[in-house]
């Protein structure tokens, strides 16, 4: 065998097992997916009828569906702020101000992410228990009477009380990613800075925001894909998309739709519907977010 | 170079167990409907050897009953599932069972290749959608004139008689159980408080314990299952006066029913409820662990639930807790209760290799014996008449029973909901309980979802 070939057969056996599996694991269900949403099928039938489009009309027919986008994207929005905020200042905190203690910071804003999903949901649901919850305990300490409010219960509070929690368990990753971003800006640069008089300030703006901008950039795309397909998690942990339907996404109507309501052609097309919308997210935040890369040297 | 040889194999191994682990998954898959294809001439051969209540004994072939394993434990099942086997030495019994055993049996549902009997309960079964999906054998006839075990008729056993869909027969209660309001006795000693009897009694009731700081009723927001059962249905009974054909008809979705008077009266005695601020603020936002711990602490008087309530609790409750029971409390003054219970079925599949053996093990298992059995392992009550005064079943299902054998209570029909109506419904009387809309809305939007559901 010729070097040649030994080399292209190396290079095929990490190629097409990966492919295989990719293509299993992915694209099969993908195009499965999309091929059911054509369907009317309860999902535990033999039998399947086509109906064409008939699913994508009912779904934007469907006014929960509406809530359900828009909800969709209030918790986008409010992680990309909440997290990319938070993550940035604690990073710059941490690494440029040089606080006693960096070991220990790192570690407690990482926990929430070891913690699974499931634990999080539950340990939110009791502090917002409204009668033994430790929100209201601890907001009863300033008021005379005892303070009930369900926050999981009231549409008017609902989501919100769905965002914190998300916000909560998603820093710690972003915190540590930023982190070493920013370490890895060679310190020589804020030397030169600090020697011509830029304040902390200004060498954020224009030395390590500039630096770490492609993280934050991988930062914010991360949390769109994950939250547009992985908010359903929390939603189902905390309300079950309810009070009536009021902090229903995407997904969790999916499954509402699906496994419980017996849809599931239904469910594959609001399926659809999700990858559709969530690649055209991606793509129009890759260009709004594009800047000329900056490199000092 | 060593290395890369090494690594080189390696991932060529790596990759040959990968696809024999894929390849021996396949062969399973095959097998599993080979055995019950080759058995495919045990039905006749059944069929053959005459009545069943003859000889039971003359089954043969493969026979695959799926059950789910929850609250109930399988302690019963495999129980009598090994005395059945003893009489039947010759048949081949598969169980399939365990707490996920309805995701695990899906795919052969959908293949077209089930098992021959099949437990409906847990989460991910809805017999109504099985049903639905034309996947269960038609037992109408069948269960007229089936005789259990002991030569009684199957039906003049049985507590509550099975669901009919278009008037048909699907699928057998097995489980029996009933939604009701739950109270601690020993609280209501100890206050003086009295057991409502009627809907009066209970708003009275609930002042005086709105007046001693505590929350008088408590239901779990999340899953409207609870005050459906416990309240709405019971109500729209009493409403209906007494007849619980209203519920079958709901059902059946018949136009206007969700609009008619008896449902309109109902939603607003809920919503009288609800505005006197006698519902605890916090309901909508717990589900049903927590609506019972509340229950426990004492932070509320009186919870909707089932009478699974006490064996579900039974780590939780204080040593003190007496727990008291009662059907209905929105019946007008002096009517009579509304028992409305629950069921979990059976049934056998459509596509069933041994409908013959599935028929028979029903017979087997609706015995008093198998009843008095089943309450003793699993606290529960099976769907067989039985005196449970000597068994060890709850005190809760005893106290339950003495409602269900008087003359002033009346046991409603069972009733599985479409899923579709069932969930706008729930989400409906939700809303309403919180104000935000009125029972003309309720009816407006379940209309619409029935009338959704009936194309």
């Amino acid at each position: 065998m010729s070097r040649q070939a030994q080399r292209k057969i190396f290079i095929f056996t990490f190629l097409i097992p990966t492919f295989l599996f990719f293509g299993i694991f992915t694209l099969y269900p993908i195009s499965k997916g999309m091929y059911i949403s054509l369907f009317d099928w309860s999902g535990s039938s033999e039998h399947m009828t086509f109906i064409g489009l008939d699913n994508f009309k009912e779904i934007f027919r469907d006014p929960i569906v509406w809530t359900a986008v828009g909800n969709d994207y209030f918790l986008v929005l409010g992680k990309v702020i909440g997290i990319v905020l938070l993550a940035t200042f604690f990073a710059v905190a941490v690494t440029r101000f040089r606080i006693r203690g960096q070991q220990f910071f790192r570690i407690a804003f990482f926990i929430p992410n070891i913690i699974s999903a499931v634990v999080v949901g539950v340990l939110w649901r009791f502090v917002y228990n409204p009668n033994i919850g430790f929100l209201n305990s601890f907001l009863s300490l300033f008021t005379k009477e005892q303070i009930r409010i369900p926050w999981l219960g009231e549409e008017a509070t609902a989501l919100w009380s769905i965002l914190w929690p998300s916000i909560w368990a998603g820093v710690g990753f972003y915190f540590l990613l930023l982190v070493a971003s920013i370490l890895s800006i060679p310190p020589s640069l804020y030397e030169a800075a600090e020697i011509d008089g830029a304040s902390q300030c200004r060498q954020f703006w224009t030395l390590t925001l500039p630096l770490i901008w492609e993280q934050v950039k991988v930062s914010i795309l991360h949390i769109v894909m994950t939250t547009l397909n992985g908010s359903f998690v929390m939603v189902l942990l905390m309300t079950e998309g309810g009070p009536d339907n009021s902090t229903q996404v995407l997904g969790s109507y999916l499954y509402q739709m699906g496994f419980r309501q017996f849809h599931m052609g239904f469910a594959a097309a609001l399926g659809v519907i999700i990858l559709i919308l969530s690649l055209i997210t991606t793509v129009i935040l890759q260009r709004v977010l594009r800047r000329d890369a900056i490199e000092y040297s | 170079m060593k290395i890369k040889k090494i690594l080189f194999v390696t991932l060529i191994m790596a990759l040959v167990l990968a696809l024999a682990a894929c390849g021996s998954k396949n062969k399973n898959d095959e097998s599993s409907p080979s055995p019950t294809g080759s058995t495919s001439a045990s039905p006749e051969e059944s069929a053959s050897s005459g009545a069943l209540e003859a000889s039971p004994a003359a089954l043969t072939g493969d026979f695959e009953i799926q059950y789910f394993v929850g609250g109930y434990g399988d302690a019963w099942w495999k129980d009598v599932i090994d005395q059945f086997q003893k009489l039947n030495p010759d048949l081949n019994i598969k169980q399939s069972a365990g707490p996920k055993i309805n995701d695990q049996m899906k795919p052969r549902w959908i293949q077209g290749s089930p098992p021959d009997l099949v437990y409906i309960d847990g989460a991910g079964s809805n017999p109504r959608q099985m049903i639905e999906d034309d996947q269960l054998l038609d037992l109408t006839d069948w269960i007229k004139e089936a005789k259990n075990a002991d030569g009684e008729k199957i039906l003049d056993v049985m507590i509550a008689q099975p669901e009919q869909y278009g008037g048909k027969t699907y699928n057998i209660p097995l489980v029996f159980g009933s939604y009701g309001t739950f109270y601690d006795k020993a609280l209501f000693e100890k206050n003086g408080w009295e057991v409502p009897a009627d809907f009066e009694s209970f708003l009275t009731l609930s002042e005086k314990i709105k007046a001693a700081g505590i929350s008088p009723y408590v239901h779990a927001g999340i899953y409207p299952d609870y005050i459906l059962g416990g309240f709405l249905y019971p109500a729209i009974i009493s409403a209906n006066g007494d007849n619980g054909d209203i519920l079958k008809d709901m059902g059946d979705m018949k136009e206007g029913v969700f609009k008619s008077e008896p449902v309109l009266k109902a939603l607003n005695q809920l919503r009288e409820v609800a505005s006197k601020g006698y519902i605890d603020q916090g309901a909508p936002a717990i589900n049903h662990t927590d609506s019972q711990m509340q229950f426990l602490q004492h932070k509320a008087a009186m919870i909707p639930n089932g009478l699974w309530l006490e064996s579900e609790m039974k780590n939780d409750a204080p040593a003190d807790f007496k727990y008291g029971f009662v059907p209905s409390i929105t019946q007008a003054k002096g009517g009579k209760y509304i028992a409305l219970p629950y069921t979990s079925t059976m049934a056998v599949a459509k596509k069933a290799k041994n409908p013959e053996a599935a028929k028979a093990f029903i017979q087997f298992i609706f015995t008093k014996q198998a009843s008095l059995n089943w309450a003793e392992k699993t606290g529960a009550l099976m769907n067989v008449k039985v005196d449970l005064e000597a068994s060890k079943a709850g005190e809760t299902a005893k106290n339950a029973m003495k409602y269900y054998n008087s003359d002033n209570t009346v046991v409603a029909p069972v009733v599985v909901f479409n899923a579709d109506v069932f969930k706008v419904m729930g989400d409906a009387t939700i809303a309403l309980s919180v104000g935000k809309i009125k029972p003309e809305e309720w009816a407006d939007r379940v209309e619409a979802a029935a009338a959704k559901a009936r194309k």
